[in-house]
Protein backbone atom coordinates (compact mmCIF):
# COMPACT_ATOMS: atom_id res chain seq x y z
CA UNK A 1 0.00 0.00 0.00
CA UNK A 2 1.31 3.64 -1.60
CA UNK A 3 1.80 6.06 1.31
CA UNK A 4 0.03 9.03 -0.09
CA UNK A 5 0.26 11.59 3.26
CA UNK A 6 2.86 11.16 6.09
CA UNK A 7 1.50 13.13 9.96
CA UNK A 8 4.34 14.10 11.90
CA UNK A 9 5.05 14.80 15.53
CA UNK A 10 6.23 18.12 16.33
CA UNK A 11 8.25 17.87 19.91
CA UNK A 12 11.34 15.83 19.08
CA UNK A 13 10.24 14.09 16.03
CA UNK A 14 9.82 16.95 12.82
CA UNK A 15 11.71 19.46 15.46
CA UNK A 16 14.54 18.79 17.36
CA UNK A 17 13.57 20.16 20.83
CA UNK A 18 9.74 20.61 22.23
CA UNK A 19 8.16 23.65 21.41
CA UNK A 20 6.67 24.87 24.68
CA UNK A 21 10.14 23.93 26.46
CA UNK A 22 12.62 26.12 24.22
CA UNK A 23 11.54 29.31 25.00
CA UNK A 24 12.84 32.48 23.01
CA UNK A 25 14.88 29.43 21.10
CA UNK A 26 12.46 27.71 19.01
CA UNK A 27 13.65 24.05 18.05
CA UNK A 28 14.80 24.09 14.42
CA UNK A 29 13.80 21.52 12.32
CA UNK A 30 15.04 18.13 12.55
CA UNK A 31 18.02 17.99 9.41
CA UNK A 32 17.25 13.96 8.89
CA UNK A 33 13.61 14.28 9.49
CA UNK A 34 14.00 17.57 7.47
CA UNK A 35 15.57 15.64 4.30
CA UNK A 36 13.35 12.95 4.57
CA UNK A 37 9.92 15.18 4.24
CA UNK A 38 11.74 17.35 1.56
CA UNK A 39 12.56 14.18 -0.44
CA UNK A 40 9.06 12.52 -0.05
CA UNK A 41 7.14 15.54 -0.82
CA UNK A 42 9.17 15.82 -4.14
CA UNK A 43 7.92 12.39 -5.11
CA UNK A 44 4.30 13.88 -4.34
CA UNK A 45 3.42 12.79 -1.00
CA UNK A 46 1.89 15.60 1.15
CA UNK A 47 2.55 16.33 4.80
CA UNK A 48 -0.09 16.87 7.92
CA UNK A 49 1.24 17.53 11.35
CA UNK A 50 -0.93 16.22 14.38
CA UNK A 51 0.88 17.66 17.81
CA UNK A 52 -0.43 18.27 21.48
CA UNK A 53 1.11 21.79 21.02
CA UNK A 54 -0.77 25.16 20.52
CA UNK A 55 -1.89 26.14 16.63
CA UNK A 56 1.36 28.73 16.67
CA UNK A 57 3.00 25.52 16.75
CA UNK A 58 1.79 24.18 13.48
CA UNK A 59 2.32 27.62 12.00
CA UNK A 60 6.22 27.76 13.45
CA UNK A 61 6.94 24.07 11.76
CA UNK A 62 5.55 25.67 7.89
CA UNK A 63 7.83 28.52 8.40
CA UNK A 64 10.52 26.67 9.83
CA UNK A 65 10.67 23.58 7.57
CA UNK A 66 9.93 25.27 4.55
CA UNK A 67 7.44 22.91 3.87
CA UNK A 68 3.68 23.17 3.08
CA UNK A 69 1.36 20.87 5.78
CA UNK A 70 -2.35 19.73 4.10
CA UNK A 71 -3.18 19.92 7.73
CA UNK A 72 -2.50 20.47 11.23
CA UNK A 73 -4.48 19.13 14.02
CA UNK A 74 -3.26 20.86 17.39
CA UNK A 75 -4.30 20.19 20.80
CA UNK A 76 -4.43 18.43 23.73
CA UNK A 77 -6.86 15.64 22.73
CA UNK A 78 -5.52 11.77 22.14
CA UNK A 79 -3.02 11.94 19.12
CA UNK A 80 -5.05 8.80 17.35
CA UNK A 81 -8.11 11.37 17.51
CA UNK A 82 -6.26 13.64 15.41
CA UNK A 83 -4.87 11.50 13.14
CA UNK A 84 -8.10 10.23 12.35
CA UNK A 85 -9.46 13.96 12.46
CA UNK A 86 -6.48 14.49 9.67
CA UNK A 87 -7.79 11.38 7.94
CA UNK A 88 -11.37 12.41 6.95
CA UNK A 89 -10.09 15.65 6.02
CA UNK A 90 -8.06 14.65 3.82
CA UNK A 91 -10.13 12.00 2.60
CA UNK A 92 -7.34 9.63 2.95
CA UNK A 93 -7.77 5.91 3.14
CA UNK A 94 -6.12 5.21 6.71
CA UNK A 95 -3.57 2.90 5.03
CA UNK A 96 -2.48 5.41 2.67
CA UNK A 97 -1.26 7.43 5.59
CA UNK A 98 2.49 7.13 7.85
CA UNK A 99 2.68 8.57 10.72
CA UNK A 100 5.66 9.47 12.58
CA UNK A 101 6.31 10.30 16.47
CA UNK A 102 9.32 9.52 18.86
CA UNK A 103 6.89 8.83 21.74
CA UNK A 104 6.15 5.26 22.17
CA UNK A 105 3.05 5.23 23.92
CA UNK A 106 1.68 7.88 21.52
CA UNK A 107 2.56 5.18 18.40
CA UNK A 108 1.02 1.92 19.90
CA UNK A 109 -2.25 4.07 20.79
CA UNK A 110 -2.17 5.51 17.13
CA UNK A 111 -1.61 1.62 16.32
CA UNK A 112 -3.95 0.39 18.17
CA UNK A 113 -6.73 2.79 17.28
CA UNK A 114 -5.83 3.52 13.85
CA UNK A 115 -4.23 -0.26 12.71
CA UNK A 116 -4.34 0.48 9.20
CA UNK A 117 -1.53 3.28 9.50
CA UNK A 118 2.24 2.90 9.41
CA UNK A 119 3.46 3.67 12.55
CA UNK A 120 7.08 4.66 12.67
CA UNK A 121 9.57 6.33 14.53
CA UNK A 122 11.86 8.83 13.54
CA UNK A 123 14.56 6.03 13.33
CA UNK A 124 12.45 4.38 11.19
CA UNK A 125 11.53 7.20 9.28
CA UNK A 126 15.05 7.60 8.43
CA UNK A 127 15.27 4.53 6.79
CA UNK A 128 11.90 4.77 5.09
CA UNK A 129 12.28 6.63 2.17
CA UNK A 130 13.53 3.39 0.14
CA UNK A 131 11.02 1.12 1.04
CA UNK A 132 8.34 0.26 -1.50
CA UNK A 133 5.35 1.62 0.47
CA UNK A 134 7.27 5.38 -0.39
CA UNK A 135 7.49 5.03 -3.98
CA UNK A 136 11.04 5.27 -4.47
CA UNK A 137 12.96 5.42 -7.59
CA UNK A 138 14.69 2.57 -6.63
CA UNK A 139 13.81 -0.02 -3.94
CA UNK A 140 16.77 -2.06 -2.90
CA UNK A 141 15.82 -6.49 -1.46
CA UNK A 142 16.75 -4.75 2.18
CA UNK A 143 14.56 -1.95 1.52
CA UNK A 144 11.83 -3.93 0.39
CA UNK A 145 12.83 -6.61 3.87
CA UNK A 146 12.47 -3.19 5.97
CA UNK A 147 9.10 -2.57 4.66
CA UNK A 148 7.72 -5.83 4.89
CA UNK A 149 8.83 -5.54 8.31
CA UNK A 150 6.32 -2.90 9.00
CA UNK A 151 3.35 -4.49 6.52
CA UNK A 152 3.98 -7.52 8.82
CA UNK A 153 3.33 -5.32 11.95
CA UNK A 154 0.01 -3.22 10.28
CA UNK A 155 -1.42 -6.86 9.37
CA UNK A 156 -1.15 -8.04 13.29
CA UNK A 157 -1.94 -4.54 14.64
CA UNK A 158 -5.60 -4.91 12.13
CA UNK A 159 -6.39 -8.68 13.35
CA UNK A 160 -5.56 -7.88 16.89
CA UNK A 161 -8.63 -5.20 16.90
CA UNK A 162 -10.82 -7.66 15.08
CA UNK A 163 -9.91 -10.21 17.74
CA UNK A 164 -12.47 -10.67 20.32
CA UNK A 165 -10.89 -12.63 23.38
CA UNK A 166 -7.97 -12.05 26.02
CA UNK A 167 -4.56 -11.04 25.08
CA UNK A 168 -2.85 -14.37 25.48
CA UNK A 169 -5.55 -15.97 22.65
CA UNK A 170 -4.86 -13.98 20.74
CA UNK A 171 -0.88 -14.82 20.75
CA UNK A 172 -1.36 -18.20 20.40
CA UNK A 173 -4.05 -17.04 17.58
CA UNK A 174 -1.07 -15.68 15.89
CA UNK A 175 0.81 -18.85 16.39
CA UNK A 176 3.45 -16.81 18.48
CA UNK A 177 6.51 -18.17 19.60
CA UNK A 178 9.21 -17.17 22.12
CA UNK A 179 12.20 -18.88 22.16
CA UNK A 180 14.73 -18.30 25.30
CA UNK A 181 18.46 -19.54 25.11
CA UNK A 182 21.58 -18.93 26.64
CA UNK A 183 24.04 -16.69 24.85
CA UNK A 184 26.49 -17.55 22.85
CA UNK A 185 29.63 -15.02 22.65
CA UNK A 186 27.85 -14.75 18.83
CA UNK A 187 25.22 -13.02 20.42
CA UNK A 188 27.14 -10.04 21.87
CA UNK A 189 27.19 -7.70 18.89
CA UNK A 190 23.18 -7.77 18.94
CA UNK A 191 23.53 -8.02 22.44
CA UNK A 192 25.43 -4.65 22.95
CA UNK A 193 23.47 -3.46 19.85
CA UNK A 194 19.79 -4.24 22.37
CA UNK A 195 21.70 -3.00 25.10
CA UNK A 196 22.33 0.43 23.31
CA UNK A 197 18.87 1.16 22.32
CA UNK A 198 16.42 0.13 25.04
CA UNK A 199 16.05 2.78 27.18
CA UNK A 200 12.29 1.76 28.49
CA UNK A 201 12.88 -1.68 29.04
CA UNK A 202 16.38 -2.03 30.01
CA UNK A 203 16.34 -2.47 33.65
CA UNK A 204 20.14 -1.11 34.47
CA UNK A 205 19.08 2.31 32.46
CA UNK A 206 22.02 1.77 30.51
CA UNK A 207 24.37 0.06 27.70
CA UNK A 208 26.74 -3.22 28.41
CA UNK A 209 29.79 -3.00 26.60
CA UNK A 210 31.01 -5.86 24.27
CA UNK A 211 33.97 -6.82 26.41
CA UNK A 212 31.49 -7.00 29.96
CA UNK A 213 28.92 -8.89 28.10
CA UNK A 214 31.56 -11.73 27.10
CA UNK A 215 32.81 -11.94 30.47
CA UNK A 216 29.28 -12.69 31.66
CA UNK A 217 28.81 -14.80 28.99
CA UNK A 218 32.17 -17.14 30.16
CA UNK A 219 31.74 -16.90 33.52
CA UNK A 220 30.00 -19.83 36.08
CA UNK A 221 28.62 -16.65 38.12
CA UNK A 222 26.34 -15.69 35.86
CA UNK A 223 23.70 -17.01 32.94
CA UNK A 224 22.89 -15.02 29.72
CA UNK A 225 19.69 -15.38 28.17
CA UNK A 226 18.74 -14.51 25.21
CA UNK A 227 14.84 -13.90 23.74
CA UNK A 228 13.82 -14.31 20.42
CA UNK A 229 10.37 -13.40 19.41
CA UNK A 230 7.93 -14.70 16.17
CA UNK A 231 4.74 -15.64 14.65
CA UNK A 232 3.22 -16.22 11.34
CA UNK A 233 2.99 -12.48 10.73
CA UNK A 234 7.00 -12.53 10.82
CA UNK A 235 10.27 -12.98 12.34
CA UNK A 236 11.42 -10.48 15.05
CA UNK A 237 14.44 -11.79 15.76
CA UNK A 238 16.42 -11.21 19.03
CA UNK A 239 14.01 -9.07 21.14
CA UNK A 240 15.63 -9.20 24.51
CA UNK A 241 17.82 -10.65 27.43
CA UNK A 242 19.10 -10.98 30.70
CA UNK A 243 22.47 -11.29 32.79
CA UNK A 244 21.56 -13.42 35.62
CA UNK A 245 24.19 -13.91 39.03
CA UNK A 246 23.70 -17.20 40.25
CA UNK A 247 25.82 -17.88 42.60
CA UNK A 248 23.58 -16.97 45.92
CA UNK A 249 20.86 -18.97 47.08
CA UNK A 250 19.09 -16.57 49.08
CA UNK A 251 18.51 -14.59 45.77
CA UNK A 252 19.33 -15.16 42.15
CA UNK A 253 19.97 -11.08 41.14
CA UNK A 254 19.14 -9.92 37.45
CA UNK A 255 21.38 -7.54 37.19
CA UNK A 256 20.18 -6.73 33.35
CA UNK A 257 16.60 -7.50 31.96
CA UNK A 258 16.23 -5.36 28.91
CA UNK A 259 13.43 -5.96 25.75
CA UNK A 260 13.01 -3.99 22.70
CA UNK A 261 10.21 -2.04 22.59
CA UNK A 262 8.82 -3.27 19.42
CA UNK A 263 7.96 -6.98 21.10
CA UNK A 264 5.45 -4.76 23.73
CA UNK A 265 2.53 -6.10 24.12
CA UNK A 266 3.49 -9.39 23.13
CA UNK A 267 4.09 -11.38 25.75
CA UNK A 268 7.66 -11.59 26.08
CA UNK A 269 8.98 -9.91 29.47
CA UNK A 270 6.04 -11.93 31.41
CA UNK A 271 7.72 -15.21 29.27
CA UNK A 272 11.13 -14.25 30.40
CA UNK A 273 10.30 -13.24 34.29
CA UNK A 274 8.51 -16.63 34.57
CA UNK A 275 11.11 -18.20 32.74
CA UNK A 276 13.11 -16.85 35.26
CA UNK A 277 11.34 -17.92 38.25
CA UNK A 278 11.30 -21.43 37.09
CA UNK A 279 15.17 -21.69 36.72
CA UNK A 280 16.13 -19.94 39.69
CA UNK A 281 13.85 -22.38 41.73
CA UNK A 282 15.56 -25.58 39.63
CA UNK A 283 18.65 -23.66 40.73
CA UNK A 284 18.14 -23.42 44.50
CA UNK A 285 17.28 -20.18 44.69
CA UNK A 286 14.73 -19.02 47.34
CA UNK A 287 14.52 -16.21 45.20
CA UNK A 288 14.82 -13.68 42.12
CA UNK A 289 15.93 -9.93 42.91
CA UNK A 290 15.27 -7.46 40.05
CA UNK A 291 17.27 -4.07 40.63
CA UNK A 292 15.61 -1.66 38.67
CA UNK A 293 16.21 2.18 37.99
CA UNK A 294 13.29 3.79 39.22
CA UNK A 295 12.59 6.48 36.41
CA UNK A 296 9.10 7.48 34.41
CA UNK A 297 11.02 5.76 31.19
CA UNK A 298 10.65 2.66 32.45
CA UNK A 299 7.23 2.21 33.91
CA UNK A 300 6.38 -0.38 31.57
CA UNK A 301 8.95 -2.60 33.18
CA UNK A 302 7.38 -1.87 36.89
CA UNK A 303 3.94 -2.57 35.25
CA UNK A 304 5.95 -6.11 33.87
CA UNK A 305 7.30 -6.66 37.22
CA UNK A 306 4.15 -6.02 39.39
CA UNK A 307 2.16 -8.19 37.24
CA UNK A 308 4.41 -11.06 37.84
CA UNK A 309 4.43 -10.75 41.51
CA UNK A 310 7.71 -9.08 42.44
CA UNK A 311 7.23 -6.27 45.30
CA UNK A 312 9.57 -3.14 45.51
CA UNK A 313 11.49 -2.31 48.50
CA UNK A 314 12.99 1.87 47.76
CA UNK A 315 16.70 2.70 47.63
CA UNK A 316 19.69 4.38 45.78
CA UNK A 317 20.07 7.90 46.08
CA UNK A 318 17.18 10.82 45.13
CA UNK A 319 20.04 11.06 41.78
CA UNK A 320 19.33 7.65 41.08
CA UNK A 321 16.57 5.83 42.89
CA UNK A 322 16.51 2.73 42.67
CA UNK A 323 14.03 -0.67 43.47
CA UNK A 324 14.82 -3.86 44.37
CA UNK A 325 12.12 -5.72 42.98
CA UNK A 326 11.75 -9.22 44.45
CA UNK A 327 9.72 -12.91 44.53
CA UNK A 328 9.80 -15.59 46.68
CA UNK A 329 10.18 -18.64 44.07
CA UNK A 330 7.98 -20.75 46.34
CA UNK A 331 4.10 -21.50 45.70
CA UNK A 332 2.52 -21.00 42.54
CA UNK A 333 4.71 -19.18 39.87
CA UNK A 334 2.97 -17.39 36.61
CA UNK A 335 2.07 -19.15 34.04
CA UNK A 336 4.70 -20.25 31.45
CA UNK A 337 2.69 -20.65 27.86
CA UNK A 338 3.40 -23.39 26.20
CA UNK A 339 4.17 -21.00 22.82
CA UNK A 340 7.59 -20.45 25.14
CA UNK A 341 10.63 -22.72 24.78
CA UNK A 342 13.75 -22.44 26.88
CA UNK A 343 16.36 -24.45 28.44
CA UNK A 344 16.06 -26.42 31.39
CA UNK A 345 12.67 -25.15 33.08
CA UNK A 346 10.31 -26.84 31.73
CA UNK A 347 6.03 -25.36 31.83
CA UNK B 1 -15.51 7.41 38.21
CA UNK B 2 -14.90 3.67 37.41
CA UNK B 3 -17.20 4.16 34.61
CA UNK B 4 -14.86 6.70 33.01
CA UNK B 5 -12.05 3.68 34.57
CA UNK B 6 -13.55 1.03 32.43
CA UNK B 7 -13.89 3.23 29.61
CA UNK B 8 -9.75 4.20 29.77
CA UNK B 9 -9.28 0.29 30.49
CA UNK B 10 -11.01 -0.78 27.27
CA UNK B 11 -9.16 1.36 25.23
CA UNK B 12 -6.00 0.90 26.37
CA UNK B 13 -5.97 -3.08 26.04
CA UNK B 14 -8.63 -2.56 23.11
CA UNK B 15 -11.12 -4.72 24.42
CA UNK B 16 -15.10 -3.83 24.60
CA UNK B 17 -16.14 -6.06 26.48
CA UNK B 18 -14.06 -4.68 29.38
CA UNK B 19 -16.35 -2.25 29.80
CA UNK B 20 -18.65 -4.19 31.80
CA UNK B 21 -15.61 -5.36 34.25
CA UNK B 22 -16.46 -5.42 37.70
CA UNK B 23 -14.62 -2.95 40.24
CA UNK B 24 -12.94 -6.38 42.32
CA UNK B 25 -11.68 -8.29 39.24
CA UNK B 26 -7.76 -8.23 39.82
CA UNK B 27 -6.14 -6.53 37.01
CA UNK B 28 -2.98 -8.16 36.62
CA UNK B 29 -5.29 -11.50 36.86
CA UNK B 30 -5.45 -13.97 34.25
CA UNK B 31 -8.83 -12.51 32.80
CA UNK B 32 -7.86 -8.77 32.33
CA UNK B 33 -3.97 -9.91 31.96
CA UNK B 34 -3.03 -6.13 32.36
CA UNK B 35 0.39 -5.78 30.46
CA UNK B 36 3.07 -3.33 30.49
CA UNK B 37 1.67 -2.06 27.18
CA UNK B 38 -2.04 -1.77 28.14
CA UNK B 39 -1.11 -0.59 31.64
CA UNK B 40 1.00 1.84 30.53
CA UNK B 41 -1.65 3.59 28.05
CA UNK B 42 -3.86 3.33 31.07
CA UNK B 43 -1.66 5.36 33.00
CA UNK B 44 -1.17 7.73 30.44
CA UNK B 45 -4.89 8.54 29.88
CA UNK B 46 -5.51 8.38 33.95
CA UNK B 47 -2.70 10.96 34.41
CA UNK B 48 -4.30 13.18 31.14
CA UNK B 49 -7.53 13.00 32.48
CA UNK B 50 -7.49 12.84 36.40
CA UNK B 51 -4.27 14.85 36.52
CA UNK B 52 -3.15 11.82 39.41
CA UNK B 53 0.47 10.15 38.05
CA UNK B 54 0.02 6.63 39.52
CA UNK B 55 3.55 5.52 38.36
CA UNK B 56 5.33 8.44 40.10
CA UNK B 57 3.72 7.90 43.48
CA UNK B 58 2.64 4.34 43.69
CA UNK B 59 6.07 2.46 43.20
CA UNK B 60 4.50 -1.22 43.89
CA UNK B 61 1.29 -0.37 41.50
CA UNK B 62 -1.06 -1.51 44.02
CA UNK B 63 -3.39 1.32 42.35
CA UNK B 64 -3.60 -1.11 39.86
CA UNK B 65 -4.63 -3.99 42.02
CA UNK B 66 -8.60 -3.30 40.33
CA UNK B 67 -10.53 -1.01 38.78
CA UNK B 68 -11.90 0.07 42.84
CA UNK B 69 -8.46 0.23 43.88
CA UNK B 70 -7.52 2.91 41.18
CA UNK B 71 -10.58 5.24 41.92
CA UNK B 72 -10.25 5.16 45.53
CA UNK B 73 -6.21 6.29 44.83
CA UNK B 74 -7.14 9.05 42.13
CA UNK B 75 -10.43 10.03 44.10
CA UNK B 76 -7.89 10.44 47.79
CA UNK B 77 -5.36 12.16 45.25
CA UNK B 78 -7.25 14.97 43.12
CA UNK B 79 -9.59 17.97 43.75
Amino acid sequence: MMVKCVIWDLDNTLLSGVYLESGSQLPPPDPVMLGVAAELRDRGIIHAIASRNPPEAAQYAQQATGLEFAAAECGWDRKSDAVRRIIADLAMAPDAVAFVDDDLYERAEVSFRVPEALVLSPEDMADATGWPEFSPAVVTAEARRRGEMYAERRRRQQESRAFAGSRDEFLRYCETKVTIAEATPADVPRLHELSVRTHQFNTAGQAMAEPALRAVIGSPAHRVAVVRLSDRFGDDGMVGACVVETESDRAWTVTLLMMSCRAMGRGVIEALLAWLLRSAAEGGAAALAVPCLVSSRNVPLRLALAGSGFRATEGGSPDQPTALFSRPVSGPLPDLPDWVTGPGAAG
Amino acid sequence: MIGGLREILAQATGREELLGLGAEVPLFGTGVGLDSLAGTLLLREVHRRFGVDVADEDLNLDALATLGTLARFIQERSG
